[in-house]
């Protein structure tokens, strides 16, 4: 892992993003009846035969394997909509389109698992290849107009899940060090300096989270 | 961040830094072919930075500015920032940098270095996340050691994503289960 040698930046593998995606709620349409599952993260069913219901991508998945439900894909992943997206994403060079934020590990599982569900597979799985391309290429874009600011701050909307993950330990490196090397030249005593080091000075206050 | 034990911290320290003294010290041998075992006033070496920090606050001996940080360094860098060969220089750059700026009094050191990887970082960013490994060793050998981290880390979570893309077996299968069980005798 990339991040393993400053405890400062971690990144998260693949599998653990996608593990997080598993959380989000999917559509299926279940082929047995069953009594109510009660979870610690909620309650799902009751499942009846041809009867809609919501439940999380893995519980869908785990009933999948076992042939007991049909996964309904969500409605941005039809062909139309996925069309539109991309040609909205490639006419716009600075703002990002709206998508799930985890489209890219849950179109990856419907894929894997539930390929057959899935009208017209191959138009979409292209279309989703393309549109993460397209849209990998914007973040690169956009990221290299961020220090021509005197904030080195940059604004992107938009981002999915993986797409942060994966530029995160390059982000992450690279603020540090614009961070450390603008540091000194804010700092204008120079005797304070030497005795303190400049990366230690960070004081400056943080804005708590936003709660997603 | 640098604590005590970053290794990367320790070797910036070891750089050379030219020092000029100011007092004759006794008893100490800087060059193996002098007479005398003292230093004259005014005699130029080159030191460690660790060394020569601790003698220019004690006001020994007065720090000047590296080899590497010098007036041909900032036009080439300022000329073409993203081609200059700055590992060859100092492979620790914007550290060394850094710890260098308050003690020889070079109040531009910060922007400088600042503006340097701004322009180097641009580039780094254009082939870090796309291209294969090999296809850049050329660049590799221009950055330094901060760059050259930066790059990996851009490159290593390009591969692990690449990686889950093309998925393996979901799911690993423990290497006990497939066993047969022995016989009870």
């Amino acid at each position: 892992m990339a991040g393993q040698s400053d405890p400062n930046v971690s990144i998260f593998s693949g599998e653990e993003v996608e593990f997080m995606a598993e959380d989000e709620m999917v559509e299926i349409v279940p082929n047995m009846r069953m009594e109510p599952l009660n979870m610690l993260c909620g309650d799902f069913g009751p499942f009846y035969p041809q009867m809609a219901t919501q439940v999380p991508m893995w519980l869908a998945i785990a009933l999948k394997k076992r042939g007991k439900c049909t996964i309904r894909p969500p409605e941005w992943m039809s062909v139309e909509n996925l069309t539109q997206i991309l040609e909205a994403e490639r006419e716009s060079q600075a703002a990002f389109q709206v998508l799930p934020f985890h489209y890219v590990e849950i179109s990856s599982l419907l894929f894997d698992y539930a390929s057959g569900d899935i009208p017209d597979l191959y138009m979409v799985r292209s279309l989703i290849n393309d549109i993460r391309d397209a849209r990998f290429l914007k973040v690169e874009s956009s990221l290299e107009s961020f220090e021509d600011a005197r904030s080195s701050a940059v604004k992107v909307k938009n981002l999915s899940a993986m797409e942060v993950n994966v530029v995160r330990p390059f982000v992450g490196r690279a603020l540090q060090a614009f961070y450390k090397h603008g540091s000194p030249d804010l700092v204008p005593n120079p005797e304070a300096m030497s005795a303190r080091r400049p990366q230690a000075t960070d004081n400056i206050q943080r804005r708590p989270l936003r709660r997603r | 961040m640098a604590s005590y034990y970053d290794i990367d911290d320790i070797l910036v320290e070891e750089q050379r830094v030219p020092v000029a003294f100011q007092q004759a010290v006794n008893g100490v041998d800087i060059d193996p072919s002098a007479e005398t075992h003292c230093v004259e006033p005014g005699s130029k070496v080159e030191l460690p930075y660790w060394l020569a920090h601790e003698l220019h606050l004690r006001k020994v001996a007065k720090m000047k500015v590296p080899a590497c940080f010098n007036q041909r360094t900032k036009l080439e860098l300022g000329a073409d920032g993203a081609s200059v060969d700055l590992r060859s220089r100092c492979l620790y750059f914007y550290e060394f940098g850094c710890k260098i700026a308050p003690l020889v009094g070079d109040r531009d050191m910060g922007s400088f270095l600042l503006s340097a990887f701004r322009t180097r970082y641009q580039k780094i960013l254009a082939k870090a996340h796309n291209a294969a490994f090999t296809a850049h060793s050329k660049l590799l050998s221009y950055l330094t050691k901060e760059e050259t981290n930066l790059y990996e880390a851009a490159q290593s979570s390009m591969a692990a994503f690449k990686k889950w893309r093309i998925g393996g077996p979901r799911f690993e299968r423990a290497s006990v289960l497939g066993r047969k069980r022995k016989e009870a005798n």
